[in-house]
C-alpha cells in the first residue's frame, strides 16, 4: 500500500450471493407471473386504443393536409394561410393532430417543415423567434437537444458562409435555411393559442406576415374556445395577415366512447366493474381531462388488479399449463362467490362434488379454470348484446341511442335485466311498421355474421316469411302495420247523457297486417330471448372477483387526491396522525378535534385559533390566546418562539398574510372546507 | 435600407406616372435629395448640392410614403422587422454593405464587412468607415417610430448621423411625428396627406377587375376589348359609390378601401352575370344592389373569409365542413366560470345576501338598496356594476360561491384546482389584481374573469346547466 499512490479495488469474483430474506412467500410468489400477464394483456389493449384514437381524427388530418398542399400551390397573396383547429378545452387532441401531420411530413417526400410553438417557448418576441429558428435549423443536423434558450445570450450566428453575421433571432437565418434546403412550406403550429400573451401573439403574426413573401409560412392554431375570442385578442394588422380555414376535431366524449369500445372489443381477460367505470366516466364528463388520462386510469385499474390481487394469476393466457401454488387455491376457497357456489351445491345435494372441491386442489383448479373461462365468455356475450340493443335503438324511430359506455355501466351493475329501457324498447318494437322491421332484421343477421353479435334461432326463416309477405303486398305503397300500432286505433268520442265517453276502436286490419303482426311477435320474442339469454348480473357469476375489477378506492386516492383537505384535517386533528397518548386519552373520540391542548403541536394549536377568528386577526390577541393555551409551566420566550414558528408555518402554507390596511393584523386567506 | 443616389431627372416624370397624386411630394423629394449628373461625374470639382442631413417623411398609413421614397431612391426600405434596437443597428450596417456591393459587382466578397454593431456609437464608426469613399449616400429608416425596444436616444441619434458621417442623408419615415421628437430644429418635413375621394377613386380605377370571369364564347360580338372598356367604365363608378356609402366613414385609407371594393365586387356584378342588367346599367344596378352598400358587416376584417361573399366554389365546401358538433366545456368548468363571473361582478359584501342558503327567501324579499331609494335619485351617481370591468377576487371566494351555487355537494379534489389552472391557461380566468399577481403560489392571489366571459356568454352557460343566473346577480 505504501508505494502505491492509489489503491485500485479489484473484486476477486462475482459478488457474494446474499441470502435474501425477502424471498417472496405465499401469495407473493406469483407476482412475477402476474406482472408478465399484465404486460401481455395491456400491450394488446394499448395497441387497440391507439389505433382507434389515430383513426378517429384521420378525416380532419386529411383535410388539414389538403389545405396545406393547396396553400403551397396557390396561397392567398400577402396573407398567411392559417388552419384553425377547434380542439375543445382539453386540447390534447390538437397536439395529436399536429403530431400526425408532423409524421406525414417526415414520411412524405415534399419539402416541408413543421415547427411547434407553445406558450412556454418564450415570454417575449425575441425568445420566441430564437426557439423558432433553433427548431427549424437544428432539424436537419439532428442536434435536437437544445440547451436552454437564454434571453441575454445574443450571440451572433456564424453558420452563414457569406454575408454579415446575424443575430440569432433574425428571421433572415430562417430564410437562408429555407433557401438552402429549398423548403416549400414552413408550418408553424401554435399548441396552446389561448395561453399566449395577446400582444406577443399579435406581434409574431405581424412579423411572420412581413416575411411571408420571402419565407412561405403557414400557421396552425389550436383553439379551445372560439375564433371570435381569438380575433378579439389579435391586433387588426395581425387579423389582416391571416387567411384562415376552420377544422373541427372529434369531441372528447366521442373519444372516450372510442376508448371504451376498444376496451370491450379486444378479448380481454379483465373486465372493469360498473362502479369504477361510472366514476371514471363521470370524472371525464365533469372536468377538463384529456383522453390520455382516461386511458391512464384504465391502465391503472388493470395494473392494480394484476399487481395486488394474487388470484389474477388465473387470468394468465396460458394458465392451465403451469401450476398455481397451493396458497392461491386456498385463497380461492375464501372468495365470497365460491362460498355462495358451495351453498348452492349443498342445496342441490351435491355434497360429494363440494367435498372434492374442498379437499382436492386439482379439482378446484380445474373448476376455477372452467368457471373463469365461462364467466369471461358470458361477459363478452353481454357486451355483444349491448351492440344489439344499440342497433335496435338506431333503427327504431323516436328512440334515443344510448352510448356504449352508459349501457356497459348499466349492464355490469346487473340493472339492465328487465330495465325500463329494455321494456320500452320491446314495446316500441311491437308497433313498428314492416319497412323498418325488415331492415332491422337484415342488419341483425349481417352483424351476427360479421361481428359475432348474438342472434336467435329461426332468424333466416322469419326473414323469408316476412319477405314473402311484403312481396304479396307489393301493390300498395304503404308498409304493413302492426296491430299494436297506435295509428291503427282511433279514439271515438260519444256523448251519452251529457257525459263524454271515449272509446278506442281498431281500424280494420287487412289479412296481411294480421299475419305481419304475428311475425312481428315472433321477432320481438326472439329479440327478447337474446336479451334474456345474454344479459347476466356479473356479481352472480362464480369467481367474478377474479375477472371483474371494481375497486374505487385506489383510483380515487391516486387520481383525485385532496391535498387541501388533507392539510386542513391534519392541522385540525393532529392526534389522528400522531397517535400520541397525551392528547387522545380521556375524552370521547369524536370530540378530540374540538379541544385545544398544550400537548398538541404549536402549529395545530394556532390553526385552531385561526379557525375561530374572523377575516382580520389581531396579532396581539392571537398571541395572548396562544399563550393561554400553552402557558402552564413554560417560559414566555419559549412560547414566543413556538408562536412565531407556528405563525411562519401557517404563512408558508398560504393561510394568512400581512395586510396593509391594518399593520398589527394578519389577514385570513383560507377558509376551511373549500 | 441604404442606397446610393443615381438619379436621372427623367425618372421624375416616370415616377409621376406610376405614383399618381403624389406629384408634390416627389418634387419636394427631388429638390431635397437629388443631385445632377454632372456631380456624379466630377464630384470633386463642384460643391455637392446641399442635401439636408436629415429628412422626415410623415403621413397617415397607406399614403405611399415608403413606396414613393423607395421608388425614388431605388433602394430597399425595411424597418419594422427589427426586433430590438440592436437588431436595427446590425441590419443597418448589413444593408449599407449590401448596397455598396451592388454598386461594385466585381468586388471581392471575401473581405466581407463582418463586424458587430452593439450601439449607436459603433454604428457611427462603421458608417464612417464604410462611406469613406462615398460623397453621397441616403439611408432610409422606414417606420422608425414603431421600432420595438428602441432606446430613447435612438431617434435623436439617427437624426444626427449626418453630422458625423459626411455625405450621409438620413430619411426617417414616420406616421405621426410628435413635435420636437428629434430634439433638433431645422429638419425638413415632407407631408404625405391622405388621399381624397377623387384621388382614391382615380388610383383604384387604374386596375379594374374583370366583370366576366370567363367571356361568353357563344358567338356574340362581346370580345375582350369591349369587356375591358366596360369594366373600365363600371369600376370607377362602383368605387365612388362604395366610397360614398361605406369607405368615407370607415375605410379611408387606400388599402382598406381597395379591400372592401374587391370584397364586394363579385356580389355586385352578380346580376350582370345572371343577365338581369346590362354592363352600363349602373343606376338600376346600384338601386338593385343597395343592400350591399348598407351592410356594415363587411367592414371589420376577419380571419375566416365570410361565407356569404366567398366565391360559390368554396361555398359548397363550407357546407360540408360546417361544425356538426360544438366543443362544450365540462360540467364543473361551466359552474366554476359562473361562480367566477358572479364573484367578479357582485360586491363581496353582498355575498351573504345572494348565496346564503338558509335565509334565501327572507333576504331576497327585502331586496337590495333599490327598495329604499324611492323616487329621489341618490346624490352619488353610481355606474351599474356590469358596465364596469371585472373585479378581482380571491380563490377562496370563488370556491365558496361555487359550493353555494352547485345543486349538490362538491368533493373538493385536486381536479377543481386543475380546472382553475386550465381555465387560466385558456384566458377565461385571468390572474391579476393585488400584490404578487404574477406568482401563482402567492397566498391570497387574485383572479378575474377574462374578457371573453361576457354577460351573454355566461347566460349561455347558465342556460346549459339550468342555473337561474338572474337570482344571483346584483343589479
Amino acid at each position: 500500500m505504501e508505494y502505491e499512490k492509489v489503491y485500485v479495488f479489484k473484486p476477486e469474483a462475482e459478488r457474494p450471493a446474499k441470502r435474501r430474506r425477502v424471498e417472496p412467500q405465499g401469495l407473493q410468489t406469483s407476482w412475477q407471473r402476474r406482472r408478465q400477464a399484465f404486460d401481455q394483456v395491456w400491450s394488446v389493449q394499448q395497441q387497440a386504443i391507439d389505433a382507434r384514437l389515430d383513426s378517429i381524427n384521420s378525416h380532419t388530418v386529411d383535410k388539414v393536409w389538403q389545405f396545406l398542399e393547396q396553400a403551397t400551390r396557390d396561397g392567398p397573396p400577402g396573407r398567411i394561410p392559417t388552419g384553425i383547429i377547434l380542439t375543445g378545452a382539453d386540447g390534447a387532441t390538437g397536439s395529436g393532430i399536429s403530431k400526425q401531420i408532423a409524421e406525414r411530413i417526415r414520411v412524405g417526400k415534399d419539402r416541408r417543415s413543421l415547427l411547434s410553438l407553445s406558450s412556454s417557448s418564450g415570454t417575449n418576441l425575441k425568445a420566441l423567434l430564437k426557439t423558432l429558428i433553433l427548431k427549424a435549423t437544428s432539424r436537419r443536423t439532428g442536434s435536437s437537444d437544445e440547451d436552454g434558450v437564454d434571453d441575454e445570450d445574443d450571440e451572433l450566428r456564424t453558420s452563414r458562409s457569406i454575408g454579415p453575421k446575424l443575430l440569432n433571432y433574425d428571421l433572415q437565418l430562417l430564410q437562408d435555411h429555407v433557401r438552402e434546403h429549398r423548403t416549400e412550406q414552413v408550418v408553424i403550429t401554435f399548441e396552446d393559442t389561448e395561453a399566449f400573451d395577446s400582444d406577443l401573439l399579435s406581434e409574431i403574426i405581424e412579423l411572420l406576415g412581413c416575411w411571408q413573401a420571402r419565407i412561405p409560412f403557414a400557421c396552425l392554431f389550436n383553439i379551445a374556445t372560439s375564433i371570435d375570442f381569438l380575433q378579439q385578442r389579435l391586433s387588426q394588422a395581425a387579423v389582416k395577415a391571416l387567411a384562415g380555414q376552420v377544422f373541427d376535431v372529434a369531441l372528447s366524449s366521442v373519444e372516450v366512447e372510442q376508448v371504451c369500445e376498444a376496451m370491450f372489443d379486444t378479448g380481454k381477460p379483465l373486465w372493469i366493474g360498473s362502479g369504477l367505470m361510472s366514476t371514471m366516466l363521470e370524472r371525464q364528463h365533469d372536468y377538463v381531462i384529456s383522453v390520455d388520462s382516461f386511458v391512464a386510469t384504465m391502465k391503472y385499474a388493470c395494473m392494480s388488479h394484476f399487481y395486488a390481487n394474487a388470484l389474477s394469476v388465473f387470468l394468465e393466457p396460458d394458465a392451465e399449463s403451469r401450476d398455481v401454488a397451493a396458497d392461491h387455491v386456498e385463497a380461492v376457497r375464501q372468495l365470497d362467490s365460491f362460498k355462495t357456489y358451495a351453498r348452492r351445491l349443498l342445496d342441490d345435494h351435491q355434497v360429494a362434488v363440494l367435498e372434492e372441491l374442498l379437499e382436492s386442489d386439482t379439482a378446484l383448479r380445474l373448476l376455477v379454470r372452467d368457471k373463469v373461462a365461462e364467466g369471461r365468455q358470458k361477459l363478452s356475450a353481454m357486451v355483444q348484446t349491448l351492440k344489439v340493443i344499440r342497433l335496435v335503438q338506431q333503427r327504431l324511430p323516436n328512440t334515443p341511442v344510448s352510448s356504449m359506455s352508459s349501457l356497459y355501466v348499466q349492464a355490469m351493475s346487473g340493472k339492465l335485466i328487465g330495465s325500463p329501457l329494455i321494456r320500452s324498447l320491446l314495446l316500441t318494437h311491437r308497433k313498428t311498421p314492416s319497412n323498418i322491421v325488415v331492415d332491422l332484421l337484415r342488419e341483425l343477421m349481417s352483424s351476427h355474421t360479421e361481428k359475432g353479435t348474438p342472434t336467435f334461432s329461426g332468424c333466416q326463416e322469419l326473414l323469408t316469411r316476412l319477405d314473402g309477405l311484403i312481396e304479396s303486398q307489393k301493390h300498395s305503397a304503404k308498409p304493413l302495420r302492426s296491430e299494436d300500432d297506435s295509428q291503427n286505433t282511433t279514439l271515438r268520442t260519444t256523448v251519452v247523457a251529457q257525459k263524454v265517453q271515449l272509446s278506442k276502436q281498431k281500424s280494420a286490419l287487412s289479412e296481411q297486417d294480421k299475419k305481419y303482426t304475428e311475425l312481428l311477435g315472433i321477432l320481438t320474442s326472439g329479440i327478447e330471448e337474446i336479451f334474456d339469454n345474454n344479459l347476466v348480473n356479473p356479481n352472480d357469476l362464480v369467481f367474478h372477483e377474479i375477472f371483474v375489477y371494481d375497486l374505487k378506492a385506489p383510483y380515487r386516492e391516486v387520481f383525485t387526491p385532496r391535498p387541501r383537505h388533507a392539510i386542513e384535517r391534519a392541522l385540525a386533528t393532529p392526534h389522528d396522525y400522531l397517535d400520541c397518548d397525551c392528547c387522545g386519552s380521556g375524552q370521547g373520540d369524536e370530540h378530540v378535534e374540538a379541544t385545544l391542548a398544550a400537548t398538541q403541536p404549536a402549529t395545530a394549536v394556532l390553526y385552531q385559533l385561526y379557525l375561530e377568528s374572523g377575516s382580520l386577526i389581531n396579532a396581539s390577541d392571537l398571541w395572548q390566546a396562544f399563550q393561554a393555551v400553552l402557558g402552564d409551566g413554560r417560559e414566555e420566550l419559549e412560547i414566543m418562539a413556538l408562536f412565531q414558528r407556528a405563525l411562519a408555518e401557517l404563512r408558508y402554507l398560504g393561510m394568512m398574510k400581512s395586510t396593509r390596511t391594518r399593520v398589527d393584523h394578519v389577514a385570513k386567506v383560507m377558509w376551511q372546507g373549500l | 435600407m441604404g442606397g446610393q443616389l443615381l438619379l436621372p431627372d427623367e425618372l421624375l416624370v416616370m415616377l409621376n406616372e406610376k405614383w399618381s397624386c403624389r406629384e408634390q411630394q416627389l418634387r419636394q423629394l427631388h429638390a431635397l435629395v437629388s443631385y445632377n449628373k454632372i456631380d456624379t461625374v466630377q464630384p470633386k470639382l463642384r460643391a455637392l448640392a446641399a442635401s439636408p442631413s436629415t429628412l422626415v417623411a410623415y403621413g397617415p398609413c397607406a399614403t405611399g410614403k415608403s413606396r414613393v421614397v423607395e421608388a425614388y431612391l431605388e433602394s430597399h426600405v425595411t424597418n419594422r422587422e427589427c426586433i430590438t434596437g440592436r437588431h436595427l443597428l446590425e441590419r443597418t450596417v448589413a444593408a449599407v454593405t449590401a448596397s455598396l456591393w451592388n454598386d461594385k459587382p466585381g468586388a471581392d466578397q471575401d473581405n466581407a464587412y463582418n463586424v458587430r454593431c452593439e450601439n449607436i456609437a459603433a454604428l457611427v464608426a462603421h458608417l464612417q468607415q464604410l462611406l469613406k469613399s462615398h460623397d453621397k449616400f441616403v439611408l432610409v429608416f422606414d417606420g422608425v417610430d414603431k421600432q420595438r425596444e428602441s432606446p430613447p436616444t435612438l431617434l435623436p441619434a439617427l437624426a444626427r448621423l449626418g453630422e458625423y458621417v459626411p455625405g450621409l442623408t438620413t430619411i426617417l419615415i414616420v406616421q405621426h411625428p410628435p413635435p420636437r421628437f428629434l430634439h433638433q430644429t431645422g429638419v425638413p418635413y415632407i407631408h404625405f396627406p391622405a388621399y381624397t375621394r377623387a384621388q382614391s377613386v382615380h388610383i383604384l380605377s387604374q386596375l379594374p377587375p374583370d366583370i366576366f370571369l370567363d367571356l361568353p364564347t357563344d358567338g356574340t360580338d362581346y370580345d375582350a376589348e369591349v369587356h375591358a372598356e366596360d369594366k373600365a367604365w363600371l369600376w370607377p363608378r362602383y368605387c365612388a359609390a362604395i366610397w360614398d356609402s361605406l369607405a368615407q366613414n370607415a375605410a379611408r385609407d387606400l388599402v382598406s378601401f381597395r379591400a372592401i371594393c374587391i370584397k364586394l365586387w363579385r356580389p355586385f356584378v352578380a346580376p350582370i352575370l345572371a343577365g338581369d342588367f346590362g354592363t352600363r346599367d349602373i343606376s338600376r344596378l346600384l338601386v338593385a344592389q343597395r343592400r350591399l352598400f348598407q351592410d356594415e358587416t363587411v367592414l371589420p376584417d376577419s380571419i375566416i373569409a365570410s361565407p356569404t361573399l366567398a366565391p360559390p366554389a368554396s361555398q359548397g365546401q363550407d357546407k360540408q365542413s360546417t361544425p356538426s358538433s360544438i366543443h362544450e366545456l365540462p360540467y364543473y368548468a361551466k359552474y366554476l366560470l359562473l361562480a367566477a363571473y358572479l364573484a367578479s361582478f357582485n360586491l363581496a359584501k353582498t355575498d351573504a345576501l345572494y348565496f346564503m342558503k338558509s335565509t334565501e327567501r327572507k333576504r331576497r324579499k327585502k331586496g337590495g338598496v333599490t327598495a329604499r331609494s324611492g323616487g329621489r335619485a341618490s346624490q352619488k351617481r353610481q355606474v351599474p356594476r356590469h358596465l364596469l370591468g371585472a373585479a378581482a377576487f380571491t380563490l377562496d371566494r370563488v370556491l365558496s360561491i361555487l359550493h353555494a351555487i352547485l345543486p349538490h355537494d362538491l368533493r373538493g379534489t385536486v381536479d377543481v384546482y386543475t380546472l382553475v389552472a386550465t381555465l387560466t391557461s385558456l384566458k377565461l380566468l385571468v390572474r391579476g389584481g393585488g400584490l404578487g399577481a404574477g406568482d401563482a403560489l402567492e397566498a391570497g392571489g387574485k383572479w378575474r374573469v377574462g374578457t371573453a366571459v361576457s354577460w351573454e356568454y355566461v347566460q349561455g352557460l347558465a342556460g346549459s346547466v339550468n342555473f337561474s343566473l338572474q337570482y344571483h346577480v346584483a343589479e
